[in-house]
């Protein structure tokens, strides 16, 4: 009975001679996906590997700062201070002319007011802040002598680390031969040494680069993330809850489902314009602060989380929601003691999705202010501040050298901070996590 | 279609339901929908009086009137689709919890209105509780799960009650010697028939008046099947039970009442042995015969 059975027009012999000679062409196929799929990957761990080499490679030597050993005299006649011990006068006192002192004293034959003026622009203007600290701390040291290692400048820096060719015209090098030939004489004397660069996690913003640190826009994206998952976690989770649990579906559930779900596709710097109008001009808060930069970027994660929360809570079956009405659970019990722990690990997984968005977001926040230059560490929700995002912006837009790998370096903080959050909500998950 | 004469041994009462008259042999016509046999049981916990319901506009019962008595097991046999399942969601108002499902008629629990505004539907959950298909344990410890319905409503004073409430649930629901020694580990992880005996002692624990099951055993082997069976005979002593079948052996083996249901009406009513071995109507008669459904 084999053949003619079953064959169609164009279709003779048996079946299993048919299939088979398709066989070849289905392996090819499935074969053909798989390299489609597998390259695929490949071309995008390239990419990322690409991405981390070159963030990293540039990023690193920010880490790592030059320093100068000085030979420091802290003269009260120099500080200009004679015999006041007060902490007023003590600040204000003159720490720029210990530095041109021992400098001075280092380099006795370099005379002339402009080479004078290019000795001293080898040591970073934050040697005198550094010093200033070290007295506020400990006024006794006033009339002793002692070596200190203070900040190079980032001319230097660069030298040190090697990014600045010293073969080329003099005219085309930012420090000059004889500062070259100063150079060398300290680094013989093991004067010069590269040191762990605290102060990029301990200061906030700076017009220099070995003084800039990113602990301002640390902080910043800190206190506006707080404000964020603050306000977007719970209302968003009641706005899921409420319309997958509650609401009745009808024409305006339907309305606002759909609203929702546009506004997840909104430009966020529309967002931004709305919390300048909102927020700053009409209820009047503080420009700058994270308190607002917190609201704007709520604003633009709810979406997020609230789609996010829907499909977690759609995703509890139905069975248990039942189970628990069956037994007499009202709809407010069956939803806490059973829908939302069982929908919780989804929940989190929306909520950190949009907190990584809000984390990397610089656009609204640049409408509310949040990109004005700031150098004190935010040390609340209305301080002004920056955010890691913005500052990465406003480095790579500066001209200096040193901001070139501290642009980089903030990348890294950025990604460690967004690489924490990921793992706080693996971890989260981990624990809520219930398999029925 | 077959030629079945109507004649006329049906004979109408007062209160509107259609009673055979004994000795009559599948003889009333596939096109009368009109209930046959007696809706009343003689001690009734639950009456259901003309109930409808509405899955928006489409009806999918139409005037069912039957009562739950106590101590009793009711079948409800039927095709698919023939709103069995839909009739014992609405005696503990079930249906509330589907978008554009109406109810409209009297059932009423004890004399009390289950649509009353004073039957708080939580309350009348407690006192009608329910099994379903698919067993569905909580993802909790087998303990919080028993424990969970006595808990939610205040049964129990302290822990020491409220053990003894688990116990008791679970050794009358046949499943204490199997699990008493892994109280804490999770419900999830026991077997199907186990499971599903696991919902049962956690409907009885918060000690309901009535136990609706829907179709309690389709997901379970013949052995844990023969255990349930075993159980709701049991049970069927203290409470008045509804259960919904596909098996028609089993409504035989469980159920003193059968009532079968067909396209959204209640064709033909009565004891169980009297349905199966003498359907008075031609719909039950194809049913049980196996022409259909």
């Amino acid at each position: 009975m084999s053949n003619g059975t079953i064959t169609g027009a164009g279709n003779p012999g048996r079946t299993i001679d048919t299939v088979r000679a398709g066989l070849d062409r289905r392996y090819r196929a499935e074969r053909r996906f798989r390299i489609y799929g597998l390259s695929a990957i490949v071309l995008g761990l390239l990419f990322v590997s690409i991405l981390f080499i070159t963030i990293i490679g540039n990023g690193y030597p920010a880490f790592q700062q030059t320093y100068v050993k000085l030979d420091i005299d802290f003269d009260p006649e120099s500080l200009g201070i004679g015999d006041q011990r007060s902490n007023a006068a003590l600040s204000g006192a003159n720490y720029q002319a210990l530095v041109r002192n021992a400098l001075k004293v280092r380099f006795p034959d370099v005379t002339g007011r402009s080479d004078r003026r290019a000795l001293n622009s080898l040591i970073s203007s934050g040697a005198s802040y550094q010093l200033r600290d070290a007295v506020l701390d400990d006024p006794t040291i006033i009339g002793t002598r002692r070596s200190v290692w203070v900040p190079a400048d980032d001319d230097v820096d660069q030298l040190v680390k090697g990014h600045m060719d010293r073969a080329a015209a003099e005219g085309d090098r930012r420090l000059k031969d004889n500062q070259l030939a100063w150079l060398d004489q300290l680094q013989a004397d093991g004067a010069i040494e590269k040191r762990f660069n605290t102060t990029f996690f301990t200061a906030g913003d700076s017009r220099e680069p070995e003084l800039a640190g990113i602990r301002g826009a640390l902080m910043g994206s800190v206190f506006t993330l707080i404000v964020t998952l603050a306000l977007s976690f719970p209302i968003g989770v009641a706005t899921a809850v409420y319309l997958e649990e509650f609401a009745p579906r009808n024409r305006w559930t339907d309305l606002i489902e759909v609203n929702i779900n546009n506004l997840a596709a909104v430009p966020s710097i529309v967002f931004g314009l709305l919390g300048l109008a909102v927020f700053i001009n009409f209820f009047g808060l503080p420009r700058s602060a994270p308190l607002v930069g917190g609201l704007v970027l709520t604003l633009m994660t709810l979406p997020t989380i609230i789609i996010a929360s829907r499909a977690a809570l759609k995703s509890v079956p139905p069975s248990i929601r039942d189970a628990a009405l069956g037994v007499g659970a009202s709809r407010v019990q069956a939803v806490t003691h059973h829908i939302l722990p069982l929908a919780m690990p989804g929940m989190l997984t929306g909520a950190i999705i949009g907190m990584a968005q809000a984390l990397g977001e610089s656009a609204p926040l640049l409408m509310i202010g949040m990109v004005a230059f700031i150098v004190d560490v935010p040390g609340g929700f209305t301080d002004p501040s920056t955010v890691l995002p913005v500052q990465i912006y406003l480095w790579a837009d500066s001209p200096e050298r040193g901001f070139v790998e501290r642009t980089s370096a903030a990348i890294m903080v950025l990604l460690g901070f967004l690489i924490v959050m990921n793992a706080l909500a693996v971890l989260l998950r981990k624990r809520f996590e219930r398999r029925w | 279609m077959d030629t079945v004469s109507v004649e006329n041994e049906v004979i109408m009462a007062d209160d509107g339901i259609v009673k055979p008259v004994a000795g009559g042999r599948a003889t009333i016509d596939r096109d009368n929908r009109e209930t046959v046999g007696d809706v009343t049981a003689k001690n009734p916990r639950m009456r259901c009086r003309e109930v409808s319901v509405f899955y928006g506009e489409k009806q999918a019962i139409h005037d069912v009137s039957l009562d739950v008595g106590s101590n009793e097991v009711i079948a409800l046999i039927g095709p698919s689709g023939c709103g069995k399942s839909t009739f014992l969601r609405c005696l503990n108002r079930m249906n509330d919890t589907i978008d554009g499902c109406r109810v409209i008629g009297d059932i009423s629990l004890d004399g009390d209105s289950i649509f009353d505004t004073k039957m708080d539907v939580v309350q009348l959950r407690a006192q009608v509780g329910m099994v379903f298909q698919k067993p569905n344990p909580f993802p909790k410890s087998i303990f919080e799960n028993v424990a969970y319905g006595p808990r939610i409503h205040g049964l129990t004073r302290d822990k020491t009650e409220l053990e003894a409430v688990v116990h008791t649930s679970l050794d009358r629901a046949g499943l204490l010697d199997e699990v008493k020694d892994r109280l804490g580990e999770p419900g999830t992880g026991l077997s199907g028939g186990q499971q599903q005996r696991l919902c049962i002692a956690r409907a009885i624990a918060v000690n309901p008046e009535v136990i609706l099951m829907d179709e309690p055993c389709s997901a379970l082997d013949p052995i844990a099947t023969a255990r349930i069976e075993e159980l709701i005979d049991e049970l069927r002593e203290q409470y008045a039970i509804a259960i919904v079948t596909h098996s028609m052996q089993q409504a035989a083996r469980v159920s003193q009442r059968t009532a079968y249901f067909h396209l959204g009406d209640l064709i033909e009513i009565g004891e169980t042995n009297q349905v199966f071995t003498n359907p008075h109507h031609q719909l039950t008669e194809d049913y049980i015969t196996g022409r259909f459904g």
